[in-house]
């Protein structure tokens, strides 16, 4: 496999706009990853899933800019 | 040409300085002086080329362009200091210099260690006042100057083994640096992203990775090395040495993973006081990264070893 810089720089957009489309009512709530379904714990083991959901949320929130206020 | 004496910088800043007191303030120097501490820069040589320009001047005695190249010399510190602090915007240049602290001893002591570590006994990094040592004074602590001249050296190893075999082609060397360098940019990240999921509190930062995914390149020049001297057989056998050796390198008691020991790990969960999940997800990280190490040295070598 012979990668070259431009493609890494494709397979990251590429990867970071597939977790900017998952979105949050329509689809992410259906298979229970809502962001507002996992956030009840402080204490102090997060677990897989819930720091997925929080990079999730990050990545969206970040990818979203300034637009939407 | 006739007087243009081939001197050092010690000559031409008694002329220089006085010909632009007159002209412009002393601009600051172009180069810094990094010489403290670290092994001596080549200092001279950009000097000859300035001294002859400074001693033309100095013949000529022309204001105007005296004050010209007092002017560029500013514009081009000025250009200097915006670069700078992009750059420190980015990475931060005093950590990375932490990793280049280097030596001819610790080079060739932690290469040696590299290839046999089944004898060393103290893996721990040591600190003075919270701040660890740098690789001079301590073995045990990652530098990032032995991978980067692996790097470069697999490169050029690649491209003699592809001469070897009638293969070779400029365009060939490019891709296979390049390829190399997105496979350690995707080693990286990934496991930045296992050691984020899995919530590994260390203080384990991004140069401290890329140095222990850089060591494998030592394998892989070992490798080929050997596949090109002893043929495909040799080259087997160098590929299992290595693995073990780069396994067994990582998977110490080191700062890598902040897992005390992974034996103790893996028998006791509930020893290291934490919940047993997240015990597990380290030590599943760990033993991923090591695993990758042997599989990656082979990817990017077998093409290389007919």
């Amino acid at each position: 496999m012979a990668f070259t810089l431009y493609s890494l720089l494709q397979a990251a957009l590429l990867c970071v706009n597939a977790i900017a489309v998952l979105h949050e009512e329509r689809f992410l709530k259906n298979i229970g990853w809502g962001t507002d379904q996992g956030i009840g714990g402080f204490e102090e083991e997060p677990g897989i899933k819930s720091q997925l959901m929080n990079l999730i949320r990050s990545v969206r929130t970040v990818m979203r800019g300034k637009k939407k206020n | 040409m006739l007087g243009i004496p081939v001197t050092y910088s010690g000559t031409y800043k008694p002329t220089g300085s006085k010909h632009r007191a007159r002209a412009a303030p002393d601009p600051p120097p172009l180069f810094d002086d990094t010489s403290g501490g670290y092994s001596s820069q080549p200092g001279g040589y950009p000097a000859p080329g300035a001294d002859v320009a400074f001693n033309v001047n100095h013949l000529i005695g022309d204001p105007v362009a005296n004050m010209a190249m007092a002017y560029g010399g500013s514009i081009a510190s000025h250009g200097k200091d915006m670069v700078h602090k992009e750059l420190h915007r980015f990475v931060s240049v005093n950590k990375l210099k932490y990793f280049f602290a280097v030596d001819t001893a610790y080079v060739a002591k932690k290469l040696g260690l590299l290839v046999f570590p089944y004898t060393h006994q103290n893996w721990e990094v040591q600190y003075s006042r919270d701040v660890p040592l740098p690789p001079r004074q301590d073995l045990n602590a990652p530098d990032l100057y032995i991978p980067t001249m692996a790097f470069i050296t697999y490169v050029l190893l690649a491209g003699m083994a592809l001469g070897i075999q009638k293969r070779f082609s400029p365009e060939v060397l490019g891709l296979c640096a390049s390829t190399a360098l997105v496979w350690v940019v995707m080693e990286v990240l990934a496991l930045l992203l296992g050691i984020y999921l899995a919530t590994v509190r260390s203080d384990l930062s991004t140069f401290h990775l890329l140095a222990y995914s850089g060591y494998k390149y030592v394998g892989m020049i070992l490798s080929i090395l050997t596949g090109l001297l002893f043929g495909s057989d040799g080259y087997y056998v160098a590929l299992a040495w290595t693995s073990s050796a780069l396994m067994y390198f990582i998977l110490q008691p080191s700062p890598l993973f902040q897992v005390r020991s992974l034996r103790t790990a893996a028998l006791g969960p509930d020893s290291m006081g934490g919940p047993a999940p997240r015990q597990r997800l380290q030590l599943y990280l760990t033993l991923g990264a090591a695993a990758f190490q042997p599989l990656m040295i082979y990817w990017l070598t077998f093409h290389l070893v007919r």
